[in-house]
């Protein structure tokens, strides 16, 4: 059922067996596990069905160097669905050298290996929509599929691997429905969680804080809690709640909100490709499932060890938007639609680059002489992306001179400098507000200038083409945009030690025996991936988890207690308790 | 000494697949009966009747050359719950009352959700669910009644889940349908229904049960049109948003059914018009009602298809077809 925490009454105590807190991509895909089982499930949210203001405004605060780092506000969402509600749904999974300790990327390891992981990688794919879980051209595709650039075999990058897209799929509307109609599940609104309370002797937590933004106090009790709040909010609510752990919950060796890492993006360089024009795919490919893939060049594992770089990956891109020089009626189209595009996505397209009325002339002119490539573009974008539940990914221009960019995104070393804290500001509930210090590292700018080094060798060996950039922009053109936006990783680390880790390997937080944390803020290290489809299939694990506990505990307790007379259920029945705030 | 097993709607495609198994055993011999005349074909060994199945007087006169009747009736609620009746009623009058095989339908249970056993209310609201419920209840009232409750019968010759899905796949009307296709789809491949029939007709101590029929772990109706799509080439699987859905169902599903009606009764046949997708469906594909089978594995010690081999067969069959 879906229950709105404005409606309860004051100081009502929610109870549940599971309690989650967050109904985004972690928090909603746990709570379909539970449909059915039995185990009665909790699953807090802030917001309601449609952004609001005074909800999202909870999530504002500073950030110490606006050009690094976007406002904490931008590119996540407050609200029945999480940030999966304005998603651009690429999905992969981490490479298995993402989960090794790796001595040239400092503080890296996972406490397990990638074969833990991968029995909930196809489940979690069916959730994001993304089709069958293979990654790879070959198996995706009957035919192999159309190789990216004709004659580029490397043993230093691969072209073979793929990248899926999910619808993208909003979490709050594809499963709402499913959530609301599980007798066991309690979808509660509005309920914005402020504190954790821990039991005295802070090895369990004995409630959670619960209130409205119209004054309501709730409390919310369960066996075991879950935050799924995205890698920012976590470390917001372990450090604020201080009230038994006086640096913050897990917080004991000032590990929460250190090693926050994004990933590092950019744009770079002019590559000429020197085979026919037909000769390159830079697109996307269609799979039996209908699912849009596209090819990346990834670099390589063993090319990564021996030449000790982060992952990397990159794919062909248009020249730079803004640059009216590019002659093309599509991307000058796409210019001058900048007050139409949604910030997040704007960003990276426009940059934060105010343009002149020379160059809004000149991109008018490039419309004006191409007009019906900028309308078939235009009906491209409306058929299959804007109208469509299935949308067309992303911008795909093919060049009719051979000419593209090369578009990065690249792995991020964590280092405990680079961190989130809690500000002297407060929000409209009384909680200190963020402070966003990213910071990355030499070792960060030397995995993009050497892979892009090693691309454009391999384009030269290979003899497809030639790319031309310039090796000292490198570090400015991969923070031309800041931190890459949405990708909130590593602010509680999971590790096997709780001298240099947040949460255990069961993504338990250490010490404090019945909290967990689900999502981005567990992952000791980034990857090349985007991380939500492993932020899913790492929250699958912990669902399946925490009904194993669950249940081994229950038949624990049944075992030791000896069968007493007709007994109500322990804590209010929520069901029967609440129907009158219940939605239909 | 083989057993004699009248076939009602023996035309219809479990009647069709009934009538060939049966014949094919060393068990039974069947004789198919049916509404409409057929001409008879050379070396056919098949014994064949017509008449109207509402006919109590032509059913009681069928009857006496039977030991076991199976109806497999199908047709609108009206037919379907009054041959039920006549069936009973005739069946009653014999001396000695044959075993009745009654096939109705989880459409019995109407808009339940989660695990219906045998034992869920028959809570089905529509005509064709009522027409069932009644015959159901007919059926109680005959001693030697075991009534059979398929799910989503498919196969060779299914015109509706087979051939039809088939079409609406080739066509790009369905396919990924999103939480719309999330509900489950209860799939029972025909041959699976014939080895039940099998076992009712032969099995002593069953009389008075029902049976849910469906595969022990059934896919979603996502999943079956991914995996049917696959296999008749209908590829890339399109995605069907809801805007497209609520058009076909809500918009273009009443016209096209009247203009089918009125080309029917006027009899122009050569003119095609695409196949009307009914708002009933889209209620059936998001049903998350999952049937209980257990009682059919146990009794009738059932062991289910596989969707691959059920598939396979199916394509083959749809592809020979000319979809």
């Amino acid at each position: 059922m879906i229950l709105d925490a404005n409606n309860l009454p004051e100081n009502h105590a929610l109870r549940a067996s599971v309690c989650i807190v967050g109904a985004g991509a972690a928090g909603i895909s746990m709570a379909l596990q539970f449909i059915g089982s039995g185990i009665e499930v909790l699953l807090l949210e802030s917001g309601a069905f449609e952004e609001e203001p005074d909800t999202q405004a909870l999530y504002a605060g500073a950030v110490a160097d606006q050009r690094l780092h976007s406002p904490p506000d931008r590119y996540r969402q407050r609200r029945f669905g999480g940030t999966t509600t304005i998603w651009g749904g690429r999905c992969m999974p981490f490479d298995p050298i993402d989960f090794e300790a790796r001595d040239y990327v400092p503080h890296s390891g996972w406490p397990f290996t990638r074969d833990v992981l991968l029995p909930y990688y196809p489940a979690a794919n069916r959730l994001c929509e993304a089709g069958d879980f293979s990654y790879t051209a070959a198996e995706s595709f009957r035919d192999g599929g159309r190789p990216m650039i004709a004659g580029f075999d490397s043993a230093v990058f691969s072209s073979d691997t793929l990248e899926r897209f999910s619808c993208p799929t909003d979490f709050g509307a594809r499963y709402g429905e499913r959530l609301r109609a599980a007798p066991n599940i309690s979808v509660v609104l509005h309920a914005n969680v402020s504190a954790i309370r821990l039991q005295p002797a802070g090895d369990r937590v004995a409630s959670l804080e619960v209130r409205t933004l119209g004054g309501r106090r709730l409390a919310a009790q369960a066996g075991h809690y879950v935050l799924a709040i995205g890698g920012l909010e976590v470390a917001r609510l372990l450090l604020a709640s201080r009230d038994v752990q006086a640096d913050g919950i897990g917080n004991q060796h000032d590990l929460v909100g250190r090693y926050y890492m994004c990933h590092l993006a950019g744009t770079i360089g002019a590559l000429r490709i020197l085979k026919p024009a037909s000769s390159v795919h830079h697109g996307y490919e269609i799979s039996a499932e209908g699912i849009y893939c596209r090819r990346r060049l990834a670099l390589r594992p063993q090319t990564q060890r021996s030449q000790r770089l982060g992952n990397f990956v990159a794919r062909l891109h248009h020249p730079r938007i803004t640059d009216p020089a590019h002659r093309s009626s599509v991307l000058s189209l796409l210019y001058l639609a900048k007050p139409f595009i949604p910030y997040e996505y704007s960003k990276r397209l426009h940059g934060d680059e105010h343009g002149t009325l020379a160059s809004w002339l000149l991109h008018l002119g490039n419309v004006v002489t191409g007009p019906f490539e900028a309308l078939a573009f235009a009906w491209h974008m409306l058929r299959d992306r804007k109208l469509a539940e299935r949308k067309f990914p992303s911008i795909i221009v093919t060049s009719r001179a051979n000419l593209y960019s090369i578009d990065f995104h690249a792995e991020q070393q964590p280092q405990a400098s680079s961190r989130v804290l809690l500000d002297s500001a407060r929000d409209a509930l009384g909680m200190p507000r963020l402070r966003i210090d990213w910071r990355y590292t030499a070792g960060d700018v030397d995995t993009v200038q050497r892979a892009i080094a090693l691309l454009a060798a391999e384009f030269a060996r290979t003899g497809v083409g030639v790319l031309d950039y310039d090796a000292a922009t490198v570090e400015a053109e991969m923070t031309r945009y800041g931190a890459y936006g949405g990708h909130h990783i590593g602010t509680a680390r999971m590790g096997s030690d709780a001298r240099s880790s947040v949460v255990d390997s069961d993504c338990r937080v250490h010490g404090v025996d019945n909290l967990f944390v689900a999502g981005s803020a567990t992952f000791p290290t980034s990857s090349q991936a985007n991380p939500t489809l492993t932020v899913v299939a790492l929250a699958l694990r912990l669902a399946a988890h925490l009904s194993r506990v669950v249940r081994t505990q229950a038949a624990a307790t049944a075992a030791a207690t000896p069968a007493p007379p007709i007994a109500p259920p322990a804590g209010a029945p929520l069901a029967g308790a609440l129907a009158a705030g219940a939605t239909p | 000494m083989s057993l004699r097993v009248l076939v009602l709607g023996a035309d219809g495609f479990i009647g069709a697949h009934l009538i060939g198994a049966l014949a094919a055993s060393d068990w039974a011999t069947p004789t198919a009966a049916g509404r409409r005349p057929r001409a008879a074909s050379a070396g056919d060994p098949i014994a064949r009747l017509q008449f109207d199945a509402t006919d109590q007087d032509a059913l009681e006169h069928a009857l006496q050359g039977s030991d076991a009747v199976v109806n497999c009736i199908s047709g609108s609620g009206q037919t379907i719950a009054a041959s039920a009746r006549a069936l009973l009623a005739a069946a009653a009058r014999q001396s000695r009352p044959p075993r009745v095989v009654h096939m109705s339908s989880m459409a019995v249970y109407g808009a339940a959700s989660g695990l219906a056993s045998e034992s869920a209310p028959l809570d089905g609201t529509d005509a064709y669910a009522l027409a069932k419920i009644a015959a159901e209840s007919d059926c109680s009232r005959y001693s030697e009644a075991v009534v059979l409750r398929p799910g989503i019968v498919y196969g060779p010759r299914s015109r509706q889940w087979t051939e039809r899905v088939g079409r609406w796949l080739v066509q790009r009307r369905v396919g990924d349908l999103g939480a719309a296709g999330d509900g489950c789809c209860n799939l029972v491949y025909v041959d699976d229904v014939v080895s039940a029939i099998f076992q009712c007709l032969r099995l002593p101590g069953i009389a008075g049960q029902a049976f849910n029929l469906a595969m022990a772990e059934p896919p979603t109706w996502n999943d079956y049109f991914i995996a049917f799509a696959r296999q008749i080439d209908a590829v890339p699987l399109a995605r069907i948003g809801r805007r497209r859905l609520k058009l076909e169902t809500k918009v273009l599903a009443p016209p096209l059914k009247i203009a089918e009606i009125l080309l029917a009764k006027a009899r122009l046949h050569w003119i095609t018009l695409p196949e009307p997708i009914p708002p009933s469906l889209l209620r059936l594909w998001r049903q998350d009602m999952r049937l209980d089978v257990t009682r059919a594995e146990q009794l009738l010690q059932l062991r289910w298809t596989s969707l691959a081999d059920g598939l396979a067969q199916s394509a083959r069959w749809f592809r020979q077809r000319g979809r």
